[in-house]
C-alpha cells in the first residue's frame, strides 16, 4: 500500500514537472536579445565600428516592422541589442562575451569584427553552447568538425580569398610575381595560397616576403622588389599597410604592369582619403558590395534599396557595414527557419538553407564545419574616370566581368 | 617579524579563499580569471620594481614567453597542460636569463631596452620562419585542451604563490637587500650586499610569476594570436595597476589592481564614452597626488601594509 502510494506521488510529480518544464519551454520570450562587441579604439576600431553600425541599422529595420519573425513562436518578436565595447583589447573581449553569455543570457551571439577580436569568442561559445555568428573572423582555425557553435556569415576563410587571383593571374600568363604580405593570420593564409597555386602552375613568385604587420614604410621593401623586375606586385596587408604600401609607391615613382592589393575593394573611401585617387589608378583589388553588386538577391534587401535605407543614418555605406547588416540577415533567416528555440536548432537550420538563400552580399554557404563557402573575391581594377575621379571594372571571373583589364599599366 | 609574516598570510587566505567562493556567486568566469591574472601580474612587477627600482616597460615579453612556452609543450609534448604552466614560467626565466645583462642598464634607458627586448621577442614567435614552432602569424589554438574551470583553479595557484613570494621577500633579509639595491646599489655593494646576484633573482622570480600567468591565460583563451599575449597593453595595465596601489608591499598591487580592474570594467561595460577621461583623470589624480600609490595613505598615518 505504501509502495502504491509512493509510485502515485512519484508520478504526479514527474507530470507536474514535465507540464512546468514544457509550458516554460513554449513561452516566447518578449525580446530576442543579440549580443554583440565593437571596438571604439585601438587598431580595429575603423572597422568594428562599421560592422556594428550594419548589425545595428539591421535590428532598427526589423524592429520598425514590429520585430522578426520567430517560427517556434509562430510570431514576430522584437530584436534588442546588447553590445559592449571591447576597446579592441581580446583580454577585454573575453570577459565581455562571457558577459553575454553567463549574465545577459542573449538568445544570439555576434563576434566583434575580425579574427583576432573573435578568437575568444569560439571556444566559449563552444563550452556554453551558444551559436557564435561570426561576421568577419576568418581564420580557418575556428572551423572545425567537432566544433557546432560557430558560422561564418559573410566571407570566405581567408585562405581562400586569393583563389580568383591565382586564376587571373595563371590565365593571364604573368611569368614574374612579386608577393609581400603582412606577417599575421590572415594574410599569410592568403600568401600561402596563392604562392602555392602559382608554384603548381609552374609560376615561381620571384619576390615571396613576409614583413611585419606593424609595417609603416615600404620604400626600401619596393626598391628590393623592383630589384627582381617583376611584372605583377602582389601586397596583402591590413588597411594600414596597404595605405603606406600605396603612399610608398606613389613617393618612390616606381611603377609596375600591375599592383593588387586587399582593402581598397572593402574601405574605398577611407584609402582614397589617405592615398588620394591617384594613387589607386589601374590597381586591382578585390571588389565587395558596395563596389560589387549582386542582382540575384532572394533574401532582404538588394544592394541599391539597402543603400538608400541606410542613408537616413547620414553615414556611408562600406563592405563592413554590409557585412554587420549581412549577420542580422542571417539571424533573421535562422529564427524564421528554426522549429524551435535551441542553439542546435538554429545551427541545423542555417545547415538547411545553406546554398538557398542569396543576400546583398552574395550566396550564403557554409560547410559542415560552418565556414563560409559561398561567397567568393572575384578580381577587379581601379581605372581613372575624368579629371580626379575612380571607377572600378570587374576583370576575372568571366560571369563577372564588367570591364577588360588594362595590363600593362600605363 | 612573526606577527607580520602571520598578517601577510591572511592576506593571501582571505584573496585564496575569495576566489575560490566567487564563481558560486559571480558567473563571469573570464572577469574574475582577467582580475586574478592581473592581480597576479602587478605581484610579479612588484617584486622587481616595487623591490629593485627596476621598471620593466616590456614585462610582456614574459608574458607572451610564458603563454608560448606553455602551448609549446602542450602541442608537442602532449603532457598535462598544468605541467605546461610551470613549463611556461621556465620559459619565461630563460629568456629572463638571456636578458640578464640589461639590468647593467637603469631608469630611462632599461626601460626602453627592456620594451625593445620585449618587441623583439614578439616579432621572433610571429616570424613565419617560426611556423613550425610557434605557428608563426597563424596563432596558437589549444581547444583540444580547453578546461576552463582548470585553467581559472591553475592561475589561483600562480596568484597564490605571486603573493608568498612578494611575502617572503616584503619580510625577509633579501628583500632588506633588494630595497638596498633600489636605494643606491653602490652603497648595498659595500655593505656586503652581492649586488648582481641578488637583483638577477628578484628578475628571474619576477619573470617566473609572468610566464606562469602567461602559461594560465593561453590555458583559458585557448585561442590567441602573438599579438595577443605580447600586447603593450599587457604591460602598461600592470604597471599602472601596481603603481595605483603602490609597490614594495604584498597589499597595495593587491588593492591598486583589484579597484582599477573593477572600475575598469564597470565603467567599460555602464558608460565605456567616458571611460579613457574617466581613466586618464584617475592617472593624473594618481601621479599628482599619491606617487606613492593608495597605500601610502595607510603608511602615513603610521598603519603598517603587509
Amino acid at each position: 500500500m505504501f509502495r502504491l502510494k509512493s509510485k502515485f506521488i512519484f508520478l504526479s510529480i514527474a507530470v507536474l514537472v514535465f507540464t512546468a518544464v514544457t509550458s516554460f519551454a513554449a513561452k516566447p520570450p518578449k525580446v530576442i536579445t543579440i549580443g554583440t562587441l565593437y571596438a571604439s579604439s585601438g587598431s580595429f576600431a575603423t572597422s568594428s565600428t562599421s560592422q556594428y553600425r550594419g548589425l545595428k541599422f539591421w535590428v532598427s529595420q526589423v524592429n520598425k516592422e514590429g520585430g522578426v519573425f520567430v517560427k517556434a513562436f509562430n510570431k514576430k518578436i522584437p530584436v534588442k541589442l546588447v553590445a559592449y565595447d571591447d576597446q579592441g583589447q581580446t583580454g577585454t573581449a573575453g570577459m565581455l562575451y562571457n558577459q553575454l553569455i553567463t549574465r545577459d543570457r542573449v538568445n544570439m551571439l555576434v563576434a566583434d569584427f575580425g579574427s583576432v577580436l573573435t578568437s575568444v569568442a569560439v571556444p566559449l561559445a563552444k563550452v556554453h553552447k551558444v551559436l557564435l555568428f561570426d561576421p568577419t573572423g576568418t581564420a580557418a582555425k575556428f572551423f572545425t568538425p567537432d566544433n557546432q557553435f560557430v558560422v561564418l556569415c559573410s566571407l570566405p576563410t581567408s585562405g581562400q580569398w586569393p583563389y580568383a587571383l591565382a586564376d587571373f593571374l595563371i590565365q593571364k600568363k604573368i611569368p614574374r610575381i612579386a608577393i609581400i604580405y603582412s606577417s599575421n593570420d590572415f594574410n599569410q593564409s592568403q600568401a600561402v595560397t596563392l604562392h602555392d597555386r602559382l608554384v603548381k602552375a609552374g609560376i615561381n613568385p620571384v619576390y615571396y616576403q613576409a614583413v611585419p604587420t606593424s609595417t609603416s614604410n615600404y620604400s626600401v621593401l619596393l626598391h628590393g622588389i623592383e630589384a627582381t623586375k617583376p611584372d605583377a606586385v602582389i601586397e596583402f596587408g591590413f588597411v594600414p599597410n596597404d595605405i603606406a604600401f600605396l603612399e610608398g609607391l606613389q613617393s618612390s615613382g616606381l611603377k609596375f604592369k600591375m599592383v593588387f592589393t586587399i582593402f581598397p575593394g572593402q574601405q574605398l573611401q577611407l584609402i582614397q582619403k589617405n592615398v588620394g585617387p591617384k594613387a589607386l589608378y589601374y590597381t586591382y583589388t578585390y571588389p565587395t558590395p558596395p563596389l560589387l553588386k549582386y542582382n540575384d538577391v532572394n533574401f532582404g534587401p538588394t544592394l541599391d534599396s539597402f543603400e538608400q535605407a541606410y542613408k537616413e543614418t547620414g553615414k556611408k555605406v562600406d563592405f563592413l557595414v554590409v557585412a554587420g547588416y549581412n549577420t542580422g540577415l542571417i539571424i533573421e533567416k535562422t529564427l524564421d527557419a528554426a522549429k524551435s528555440f535551441d542553439q542546435l536548432e538554429f545551427r541545423k537550420a542555417l545547415a538547411g538553407f545553406s546554398g538557398k538563400v542569396k543576400t546583398l552580399d552574395g550566396e550564403f554557404k557554409i560547410d559542415a564545419s560552418g565556414a563560409q563557402v559561398g561567397e567568393m573575391l572575384p578580381v577587379a581594377q581601379f581605372v581613372p574616370q575624368g579629371a580626379d575621379g575612380l571607377d572600378m571594372h570587374i576583370v576575372y571571373p568571366a560571369n563577372l566581368k564588367t570591364g577588360n583589364e588594362i595590363y600593362p599599366a600605363p | 617579524m612573526r606577527r607580520r609574516y602571520l598578517q601577510a598570510l591572511s592576506v593571501i587566505i582571505l584573496v585564496a579563499v575569495v576566489f575560490l567562493l566567487l564563481p558560486r556567486f559571480y558567473s563571469n568566469q573570464s572577469f574574475l580569471f582577467n582580475l586574478m591574472l592581473y592581480l597576479g601580474l602587478a605581484e610579479g612587477v612588484n617584486i622587481i620594481y616595487g623591490f629593485t627600482g627596476y621598471l620593466p616597460f616590456g614585462y610582456v615579453g614574459f608574458f607572451g614567453a610564458g603563454a608560448y612556452g606553455s602551448a609549446i609543450a602542450i602541442t608537442f609534448w602532449h603532457i598535462s597542460p598544468f605541467v605546461c604552466v610551470i613549463l611556461g614560467g621556465m620559459a619565461a626565466v630563460a629568456t629572463g636569463i638571456v636578458l640578464i645583462p640589461l639590468l647593467r642598464l637603469s631608469g630611462a634607458y632599461f626601460a626602453i631596452a627592456n620594451l625593445a627586448a620585449s618587441q623583439a621577442l614578439y616579432l621572433i614567435v610571429a616570424n613565419p620562419t617560426m611556423e613550425k614552432i610557434t605557428q608563426g602569424p597563424y596563432g596558437i589554438d589549444l581547444s583540444s585542451v580547453y578546461n576552463a574551470d582548470a585553467g581559472y583553479y591553475t592561475m589561483l595557484a600562480v596568484l597564490v604563490f605571486a603573493m608568498v613570494v612578494v611575502a617572503y621577500i616584503r619580510n625577509s633579509d633579501f628583500g632588506l637587500s633588494l630595497l638596498a639595491i633600489k636605494e643606491d646599489r653602490v652603497t648595498a655593494s659595500l655593505a656586503g650586499v652581492n649586488v648582481v646576484r641578488a637583483r638577477s633573482i628578484a628578475w628571474m622570480l619576477s619573470a617566473f610569476v609572468a610566464g606562469l600567468c602567461g602559461g594560465a591565460f593561453g590555458w583559458f583563451t585557448a585561442v590567441f594570436y602573438p599579438s595577443t599575449v605580447f600586447s603593450l597593453d599587457v604591460s602598461v595595465f600592470t604597471i599602472v595597476f601596481a603603481l595605483f596601489g603602490g609597490v614594495g608591499t604584498l597589499a597595495g598591487p593587491l588593492l591598486g589592481a583589484l579597484l582599477l580592474y573593477s572600475m575598469y570594467n564597470f565603467i567599460g561595460i555602464s558608460t565605456p564614452q567616458y571611460f579613457q577621461l574617466f581613466y586618464g583623470f584617475l592617472i593624473i589624480g594618481l601621479v599628482l597626488f599619491l606617487p606613492d600609490g593608495v597605500a601610502s595613505i595607510l603608511q602615513k598615518g603610521k598603519v603598517y601594509v603587509p
